[in-house]
């Protein structure tokens, strides 16, 4: 965390900026400091300058009178003053003639002292004087600073004509005045100074960084932990997330623009998880459709080859059969009409295989329901041959039949024997339920169905109707509700695939102890 | 005056036999061939009446027989019997020449019914 913090950006500016603030102060304050520090030396020596003036002004009378106690006293009240350490005052020879501390009185200064120096550059050619301009030096003594202020006393009119006679007119400087000053106060005041400029950068530069501090946090270090989290949440696929950054500054428009791109990222993947679903849905649809084509294409060719199977079989069937019915037929013959017994055992052995040719007659329309050849046929031509095929017929003599035939109908293409054997097969199986005896009704007319044009052929008996459990079934080859030997079991079955093979089906209603109804319905071929 | 012949060809032993027990015991002269080839070879050799054959034969075709005699011997009726019938078979049949069309298992009545009739018709 605290190494992550020093490499962050805020963390890299702001020391940056203290660095360039701390340098700026240091280098602002050193300045400052020393011009302080000249400004409050120059104030000191010209207080120097004119306390040398003073004091010098202060003993004229003095030395005019010769009134040395008096000068003494001067020097002594002089020499109490601020920052005033000692004030003497020297003869031309460097002797010490007065001063504040009585104990220096009479001493004779060396004259490389820099009290002489100031004036004799040269100590050996006293009389070369050197007007020097600075009259003050500074002093180190063991720490403590000293500014020593030397004032030539110059011989004038007054003094050669005095009284006394002490001093000839041709003498050119009488003595010194030299004043020693502590810079202690100054000292003190430049201390201060330089603690204050100190103190001062230091707040400044820690003020200045605090704020910074802030202010990075608050535009920098706060929306880029914001952007980040964002970022990895991104990353993570949480595309519904929202930076919640709403200032307007360069941050905002890298949140905004963040935003943006995650609502492109997501519509784009919405975009493509709706075309893979798209794509999910069509397979499956396909795979279903192929599925079901496949499942058509194993029925119908389980289909074949059971009607394949059953053809041979059939055939193969035939010949013993007619075996069977010949050698039965002969022996017939030869027995002799009162023996009853045996004629009428032959006679169930004629019967039974006659039975048998039955079945395989079904079984091998069964199979021919499997190929046809459609050419263009009228129903109504069909249904009216066959009706008039079963009406001579024994079994349909005690049923009415009520015709109710559209004349109108269109040709469609279709295998007219083989729809013939359907008709028939309907119309035995009512004339069966029936036991013989009741009312059919046979009507056809055209229909539509999802937007299909069909033709509906409909046989309605009045017979007991097929029970629920049943109905499921009727379409099931060798499935029959008829007594043994009456029925195959075929023969819906046989009808159900031929009409199947013409594009069509066959709708049951059934009304228990009503009546069934069996709807034929072929499509009408708009081509043919 | 001879008795009329018949040649019966059909590849099942029953059917054939059949036909020999029905027809024989009514006078007629009645000979047997499973084979189409040797039926042909027969009717070259010998004197026929009439023929009764099967449609569906292992090495020739009951059409295809039926075909050659019309060619040869249009005088000669010919049955056809089928355990395998079909429209469109008898139609085609009967526009060869057939006489008649019997489906298998035939009642001994049928056959005998038909071979008279054809007969007759010849005469």
């Amino acid at each position: 965390m605290i190494k992550k913090s020093i490499h962050s950006l805020a963390s890299k500016l702001i020391i940056t900026i203290a660095c360039l603030m701390f340098a700026g102060s240091t280098i602002f304050g050193y300045i400052f400091i020393r011009y302080e520090e000249n400004v409050l030396m120059k104030n000191l020596i010209n207080y120097a300058g004119s306390s040398a003036d003073l004091a010098k002004k202060a003993v004229y009378y003095g030395m005019l009178t010769r009134h040395r106690e008096a000068i003494q006293q001067t020097v002594e009240v002089i020499g109490k003053g601020e920052d005033i350490q000692v004030i003497r005052v020297f003869n031309s020879k460097g002797k010490i003639f007065y001063s504040s501390k009585r104990a220096e009185i009479g001493l004779q200064v060396d004259k490389n002292s820099p009290v002489c120096r100031s004036c004799h550059s040269n100590p050996q050619r006293p009389r070369e004087t050197l007007f020097n301009k600075k009259n003050w030096s500074i002093t180190d003594n063991k720490g403590v600073r000293l500014l020593k202020f030397v004032v030539p006393i110059y011989n004038e009119p007054s003094c050669y004509t005095a009284a006394c006679h002490v001093h000839q007119k041709g003498q050119r400087v009488l003595g010194l005045l030299e004043t020693e000053f502590s810079t202690t106060t100054v000292d003190a005041a430049i201390e201060r100074n330089r603690l204050a400029i100190i103190l001062y950068g230091a707040s400044f530069i820690f003020v200045i960084s605090i704020s910074l501090c802030i202010i990075l946090y608050i535009f920098v270090s706060k929306p880029v932990a914001l952007l980040e989290e964002g970022m990895k949440r991104l990353g993570k696929g949480d595309l519904d997330y929202a930076i919640p950054i709403q200032s307007k500054d360069e941050m905002g428009l890298l949140a905004r623009t963040f935003n943006s791109m995650s609502k492109d990222i997501k519509a784009y993947r919405e975009n493509m998880e709706n075309w893979t679903k798209t794509l999910e849905e069509e397979v499956r649809k396909k795979t279903a459709e192929i599925m079901k084509t496949q499942e058509q294409m194993i029925a119908s060719e389980k289909l074949a080859s059971l009607g394949r199977m059953a053809a041979g079989v059939a055939h193969e069937l035939n010949s013993p059969l007619t075996g069977i019915v010949t050698f039965a037929h002969l022996m017939l013959k030869r027995t002799p009409p009162g023996n009853k017994l045996d004629r009428e055992d032959l006679e169930v052995i004629i019967e039974q295989a006659e039975r048998c040719s039955k079945i395989i007659k079904g079984l091998l329309g069964f199979s021919r329901s499997i190929a046809s050849e459609k050419t263009e046929m009228d129903v109504n031509e069909t249904l009216r041959h066959t009706l008039d095929m079963v009406q001579n017929q024994a079994k349909f003599h005690n049923i009415k039949i009520i015709k109710e035939i559209d004349s109108s109908l269109p040709p469609i293409a279709g295998d007219a024997s083989q729809l013939e054997q359907v008709f028939l097969n309907l119309l035995i199986n009512a004339a069966d339920a029936m036991n013989d005896r009741g009312t059919i009704n046979i009507a056809t007319r055209t229909i539509s169905e999802d937007a299909e044009g069909y033709i509906e052929i409909e046989f309605t008996d009045t017979g007991p109707g097929i029970s629920e459990d049943y109905i499921g079934k009727i379409f099931e080859p060798f499935f029959t509700t008829k007594p043994v030997g009456k029925g195959t079991g075929l023969g819906l079955a046989v009808s159900h695939g031929i009409v199947k093979k013409h594009g069509g089906y066959i709708h049951v209603e059934s009304r228990p102890g009503k009546g069934a109804s069996f709807f034929v319905r072929l499509p009408v071929n708009k081509s043919s | 005056m001879d008795k009329q012949r018949i040649l019966v060809i059909d590849d099942e032993a029953i059917v054939r036999v059949s036909c020999d027990r029905v027809l024989g015991p009514e006078g007629y002269d009645v000979e047997l061939t499973s084979r189409g080839d040797e039926a042909l070879r027969r009717l070259d050799a010998e004197r026929f009446d009439l023929v009764l054959t099967d449609l569906k034969m292992p090495d020739m075709d009951g059409l295809e027989v039926l075909k050659k005699i019309k060619e040869k011997w249009p005088h000669i009726p010919v049955i056809i019997i089928t355990g395998y019938g079909t429209i469109s078979t008898a139609v085609q049949a009967i526009k060869l020449g057939a006489y008649e069309y019997i489906e298998k298992p035939f009642n001994p009545e049928d056959i005998l019914s038909a071979v008279k009739r054809s007969l007759e018709d010849k005469k």
